[in-house]
């Protein structure tokens, strides 16, 4: 009877079609990702077949330039981006909300100078500034890859960060708040962060797409993971010499990196849709 | 004895203006205390005060000795403890006053645990659940458990300023600021959350300082009042005395002003 639930989850999601279509999408490829930890149609370093096959039944996707399988390439492809997003992401979102966070507190001087830093950092391109970090780095490898796309995430995620906690840090009931007794901690765990978590999730999701393509064009300009990992990039690199003659071979990365980030694009949509309650109007 | 809250020449600097200028009055412990004047008298701005929690661009001078401490000046973490311990406040819009993303039973029960972990030393989900609908049942709002899993958009303004009420209960402080708690709400609403905010203070014996512009409103909650107006404190003294025989015209006005719209509404003077 005096069942009372005090935990923190939201409440359940609302139907949405975006939200469904952009998890599908995005679902597909992670079970495509963790299968081919386990398995592959073919061996993706070796000929399995003739060189630049067309597809057929037993190579859906035709094979490239040494004969190895198209389809399991892709399918690695889409394992690396997945980890590609995900670490950008996860680096973006710990530097990024932890500044953003300690910006919105800061004295008016500091607070300024970070702001500043921010913008002048934000105003470099994505892939400008990745550039240079992987070119720093001894070798290109897919970690320092990640390292620079979540380090050019977490300015972005910081600037937002701080204009939204500043924000939520004006309004009356974080007064009231503190006026029962909580810390400014505990303003920035119970309130802070669960009111801007909505938006800031929504962001989290484009950037992860914008990580995947960012990636797949460092690869493409052989800036990215080095051979054994497939990265859709370095494929449409690869096929860009046979564009006309097995065109697959640049049609079907392309179509798996359109899917991956529209879907990724719509699941963002999706959660702005149901991450707010006060929105949510359908009782 | 020493007051519970004994204020000295309080005087309050926002924006090169002086908003509250040289405000002494003291509240003493269960005493129950009225602040009037109209809107942009000051009278938030002294709460906000006493609650130390005014922004760093507005400047605090005077003394604000709350149950022992001295508030203007001293660090804010020292603050904190004094904070839902010696004072908790109840505010004019009841609906910017909750978080609009946490569960109301949430909201209630984040300050009922820090009050049990102090006075037990631990707080059980249970005993915090218990007494978060405790307090949902004693503000008077119906189905509890409901009001507990809903969000404030989800309940009524007047059922969301018993929620803020029970947050302020939920500290057992000892002064109760209520800055205009009536406000927002309509006449009937109005009505019942003064009955019951004059009862819960009655029963609990705790401290008020009752912040309003309405007259007859405050006349019926507190025993004392200060007139203030443009931060200056025209009069103080007994309900009765400072109604009746008003000794400043301003005070006059408002009294004035009350029975005027006592009348429209065909009540007779009490
Ligand atoms: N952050 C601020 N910076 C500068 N001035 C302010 C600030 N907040 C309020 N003031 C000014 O301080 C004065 C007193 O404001 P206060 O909020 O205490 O009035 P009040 O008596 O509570 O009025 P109301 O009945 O409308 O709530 C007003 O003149 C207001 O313009
Ligand atoms: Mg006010």
């Amino acid at each position: 009877m005096t069942s009372l639930d005090l935990s923190t989850d939201r409440p359940a999601r609302r139907h949405s079609l975006s939200l469904s279509i952009g998890l599908a999408l995005v679902g597909l490829n992670v079970v495509v990702a963790i299968l081919t930890l386990f398995w592959t149609p073919y061996d993706p370093l070796n000929a399995s077949g003739g060189r630049l096959e067309a597809p057929s039944w037993l190579h859906w996707v035709g094979t490239d330039r040494l004969g190895r399988d198209y389809l399991t390439q892709i399918m690695i492809g889409a394992r690396t981006a997945l980890i590609v997003g995900t670490g950008a992401v996860a680096i973006g979102a710990s530097i990024g909300v932890t500044l953003g966070i300690l910006a919105a507190f800061a004295t008016r001087l500091l607070d300024d100078v970070m702001a500043a830093t921010l913008d002048i950092l934000i105003a470099f391109p994505t892939l400008l500034l990745a550039m240079l970090v992987v070119a720093a780095s001894d070798s290109a490898s897919l970690w320092s890859a990640i390292l620079a796309l979540g380090l050019a995430i977490s300015a972005i995620v910081a600037r937002l960060t701080r204009i939204l906690a500043k924000r939520v840090l004006r309004q009356d009931y974080i007064i009231a708040s503190r006026t029962s007794g909580t810390s400014w901690l505990g303003v920035v765990a119970w309130h802070v962060l669960p009111n801007i978590w909505p938006t800031l999730s929504v962001n989290f999701a484009l950037q992860f797409g914008l990580a995947v393509i960012a990636e797949a064009s460092l690869s493409y300009l052989g800036l990215g993971a080095p051979p054994p990992n497939a990265s859709w990039g370095r494929l449409l690199q690869e096929a860009q010499g046979t564009v006309y003659t097995a065109p697959v071979g640049s049609i079907a990365p392309g179509i798996a990196l359109v899917a991956l980030v529209i879907g990724m694009n719509l699941f963002a949509d999706g959660l702005r849709d149901v991450g707010d309650p006060t929105r949510r109007r359908s009782r | 004895m020493s007051a519970l809250l004994s204020v000295q020449g309080l005087t309050v600097r926002a924006g090169g203006k002086t908003v509250v200028s040289d405000l002494s009055f003291s509240i003493g412990s269960g005493e129950r205390m009225g602040l009037i004047g109209e809107s942009g008298s000051g009278k938030s701005m002294t709460a906000m005060a006493i609650t130390g929690l005014l922004p760093p661009n507005i400047s605090v001078t005077g003394s604000i000795v709350l149950d022992g401490q001295e508030i203007v000046g001293t660090e804010d973490k020292h603050l904190n403890r004094l904070r839902g311990v010696a004072t908790a406040v109840v505010f004019q819009e009841p609906l910017t006053a909750l978080d609009p993303l946490m569960k109301i039973g949430k909201q209630i029960a984040e300050p009922v645990r820090r009050r049990l972990q102090r006075e037990q030393g631990r707080a059980s989900r249970q005993a915090v659940g218990r007494e978060v609908l405790d307090l949902l049942d004693k503000v008077a709002l119906p189905q509890p458990e409901r009001i507990a899993n809903a969000y404030p958009h989800e309940v009524s303004g007047g059922q969301r300023q018993r929620v803020a009420i029970a947050m302020a209960l939920a500290c057992r402080p000892k002064l109760l600021i209520a800055d205009e708690p009536t406000t927002a709400l309509d006449v009937t609403t109005q009505a019942e959350i003064l009955k019951l905010l004059d009862g819960l203070v009655r029963e609990t014996g705790m401290a008020l300082l009752f912040i309003s512009h309405d007259l007859p409103v405050v006349a019926e909650v507190v025993q004392r009042v200060m007139v203030l107006r443009d931060g200056i404190a025209l009069e103080e003294g007994a309900v009765i005395d400072v109604f009746a025989n008003p000794s400043h015209d301003y005070t006059q006005t408002l009294v004035d002003a009350a029975r005027m719209f006592d009348e429209a509404l065909g009540r007779t003077g009490s």
